[in-house]
């Protein structure tokens, strides 16, 4: 059985040591190499091709783990990082599976859970378990991605603009101020390069945004 | 010295002067006129007089020479003398001679031997001299012979014997020496008088005629125009003291007035309207001249009481380009409000000094206890799983440093979420409400409007905001017992807009117990130079918090 070559980057040295402690019990993991911060981490990996997992945690001097994500993606190296902090926070999940990350762990992980995942990210699988997922994903939803040209709430002004609602019962509405309102429609007008209200409730009907 | 006093000090000295100046004058031409003319008709008179003596002797002496009839000597005459006496013809005064010594003028012709005698008979001369025309009640004419002695009879001793009656006079004197003269002196009865002289001188007779009269009667006139000019000064005074006092009282009053005015606002007080009588147009001037005055020192009061109370934003127009009260006025104004200026910018800065301590302070200990002491107690549990045989023990021991773990989470969040650092203000709040929406029965709906990737907001505005919402959210817990609190926080490209609403109760923007929260929402938003604008009413209470987005990048 082939061993999981692992290194754990974490500026704490007890954690760093506790970690390693208990990895020794598992014959499959060999913990290669322990490092304090992401810079001493690239400088390991650079000269190391044969690493396969990386415990990473994200708060660290020098080089924290989103900029090792990225540096990881842009070294084109096989390595696996697994993510390992102290942040239960949906966004910071979502920051490092988009930039890479094989799985998310906390650092208050039993081990079972803890060595499960080393073994699937390992075998070059992403896993995230089912907590932490949902923190994800629940961040994610909020996020309204949008291509379009207006944002979700100048669509929604643009709407009740056409309605014939003043800019006051607009921001009554939709709990803004009416400076917002104004703002948002000084926006709209910019955006369809137009020059007036009336000018712009006629062209976003031409162009179908109401 | 009061001003009427002067005016009427003056006048009246003028007045008096004048006319006590004028009476004198007067006086003394009348009272020397008067003299002159009573001298010079006592002198007709005398000559008059003496004209007439001297003819009735020429004439006596030349009928007796023409026909020397002699009364003879001795007895019929009543003259004792020998004829051995009268060497030579001429007229001689014969009155020592007579036996009751009777004034006597006699013709002597000595002729052979033989000598005639006669005596000119004195009720002629007497008559002569009695005639007292013009005379008054004192005027007399009389004769004084060489031996002092008067030879015609005295006005006021009529009984006497002239002869007894010594007359030695100034004008006796004069006359004896053969003057002629005028003069004020002593009569023989010891009496001022006026008085003429002239010396009748004919062959051996040698007398003294004179013709006098009482000062006290030529003074009579001079004495009743005295106490008719004294009596005139009396009335012009009087006139005088009453126009004057008139007339210092139209000057003095409209001054008195005025330097009253002047006094209350020497005191301070520019209200006083008081209304004067104004009889004359200077007066009136003066009065408006005052007035402006009042009026320009009343505005230089009331402005400097708007500097007073700080209101820095009050009007003041200079009177003139040489108002320099109101041009030092402006000028304190400018400097206070630079100085308010000053002073605000310095109360800021030290204020977001103090902020910016007191958070970084927190950002500090969150990462302490999130980064250092979280990582030791997975170390803990670390140490645990390897080495503790027991799995029940294991299991309890971890459980609790798990809960440890949490708490520390918990509290490193509450002091400051690391998302804020990590992520911004978006995820931070929504963060922050997703685990109050857990935790409460409130249902938080909350926009996030904020620019993602490409923020302008500096670390310390979404600080602040951040602090901010969770100040609104804690309050509206404690307090307002809402069911909804809906929160948009709106991203421009100039500012930043926090809107908050929410269904509670309310309260009184007046009365509200601000406690520190209110006061430091507002605190933040001056040091972010933001707008706060609060309304409430029962189930409807907003906030708008607006702050300015400073473009880094153009400056």
């Amino acid at each position: 059985m082939k061993t999981i070559k692992l290194i754990i980057a974490d500026d704490h040295e007890l954690f760093r040591n506790g970690l390693k402690e208990l990895l020794k019990k598992y014959s499959d993991i060999d913990v290669v190499d322990c490092v304090a911060d992401g810079k001493e981490f690239i400088d390991v990996l650079k000269n190391n091709s044969e690493l396969d997992v990386v415990l990473l945690d994200i708060t660290m001097p020098n080089m924290d783990g989103f900029e090792v994500l990225n540096e990881i993606k842009s070294l084109n190296k096989s390595l696996k990082p697994i993510i390992i902090s102290m942040h239960d926070e949906g966004n910071y999940i979502a920051k490092c599976a988009k930039n890479g990350a094989y799985s998310y762990l906390l650092k208050n992980t039993d081990q079972d859970e803890l060595i499960k995942i080393i073994r699937i990210v390992s075998g070059g699988k992403k896993y995230f378990s089912p907590k932490i997922s949902e923190k994800m994903i629940n961040y994610i939803a909020e996020q309204t991605v949008s291509e379009q040209i207006l944002s979700k709430k100048e669509q929604e002004v643009l709407e009740l603009l056409s309605k014939g609602l003043t800019t006051k019962e607009i921001a009554l509405k939709l709990f803004v101020s009416s400076r917002t309102i104004e703002t948002h429609r000084a926006n709209i007008i910019k955006k369809l390069e137009v020059k007036n209200t009336a000018e712009l409730i006629k062209k976003a009907t031409k162009i179908n945004l109401i | 010295m009061s001003l009427r006093s002067l005016i009427l000090l003056i006048i009246n000295g003028l007045v008096f002067l004048v006319v006590v100046i004028l009476s004198i004058t007067f006086y003394n031409q009348f009272s020397h006129v008067i003299d002159d003319r009573i001298l010079q008709q006592l002198n007709s008179i005398k000559t008059l007089k003496k004209i007439q003596i001297e003819n009735l002797i020429q004439t006596e002496w030349h009928n007796f020479s023409e026909n020397p009839t002699s009364t003879g000597f001795g007895d019929s005459l009543n003259i004792s003398m020998s004829k051995k006496q009268f060497p030579v013809s001429g007229i001689y005064d014969l009155t020592k001679y007579h036996k009751q010594n009777k004034t006597s003028i006699g013709l002597v012709l000595v002729d052979s031997n033989q000598i005639k005698l006669n005596v000119i008979p004195y009720d002629k001369i007497k008559s002569i001299l009695l005639e007292r025309t013009g005379m008054g009640n004192t005027g007399e004419s009389y004769l004084v012979g060489d031996d002092y002695n008067m030879r015609s009879q005295s006005r006021f001793f009529p009984k006497k014997t002239p002869f007894s009656i010594l007359v030695k006079t100034e004008g006796v004197l004069n006359g004896l020496s053969g003057e002629s003269g005028r003069g004020i002196y002593k009569d023989y009865r010891g009496i001022d008088v006026y008085g003429v002289y002239s010396a009748i001188n004919l062959s051996n007779l040698k007398l003294v005629i004179l013709s006098e009269i009482d000062k006290s009667e030529v003074k009579a006139p001079l004495e009743a125009l005295k106490s008719r000019l004294l009596g005139l000064i009396g009335i012009i005074m009087l006139v005088a003291i009453v126009l004057s006092l008139f007339l210092s009282r139209i000057i003095a009053n409209p001054i008195i007035n005025m330097k009253n005015s002047l006094k209350i606002m020497a005191d301070g007080d520019y209200t006083q309207t008081n209304e004067f009588v104004k009889n004359s147009n200077e007066i009136k001037e003066m009065f408006l001249a005052l007035d402006n005055l009042k009026k320009s020192l009343q505005g230089a009061v009331n402005f400097s009481n708007e500097i007073g109370e700080m209101n820095l934003n009050a009007l003041y127009l200079p009177k003139s380009n040489s108002d320099l009260l109101g041009k030092s006025l402006i000028k304190m104004r400018n400097k206070l409000i630079e100085f308010r200026n000053n002073e605000n910018k310095h109360r800021i800065n030290t204020k977001r000094q103090l902020v910016d301590g007191l958070e970084n302070e927190r950002r500090r200990l969150s990462r302490e206890l999130h980064d250092g002491i979280g990582p030791l107690l997975t170390s803990l549990k670390f140490y645990i799983e390897n080495n503790i045989e027991s799995k029940t023990q294991q299991q309890e021991m971890k459980t609790i440093v798990d809960n440890t773990i949490s708490e520390i989470r918990l509290m490193s969040n509450a002091l400051m979420p690391s998302t804020l650092d990590d992520f911004g203000i978006g995820a931070a709040l929504t963060n922050f409400i997703e685990s109050i929406n857990k935790s409460s029965s409130i249902h938080i709906d909350f926009e996030d409007l904020t620019n993602k990737n490409n923020t302008k907001l500096t670390k310390n505005q979404e600080i602040n905001i951040f602090r901010i919402s969770q100040e609104l959210i804690n309050n509206a817990l404690k307090h307002g017992n809402p069911k909804n609190i809906k929160i948009t926080l709106s991203e421009f490209d100039d500012f930043i807009s926090l809107f908050y609403f929410d269904d509670g109760n309310g309260f009184n923007l007046d009365t509200v117990k601000l406690g520190s929260g209110i006061i430091n929402m507002k605190e933040r938003v001056e040091i972010c130079k933001g707008e706060i604008q609060i309304t409430s009413k029962p189930g409807n209470t907003t906030f708008e918090i607006e702050l300015p987005i400073e473009d880094h990048e153009d400056h």
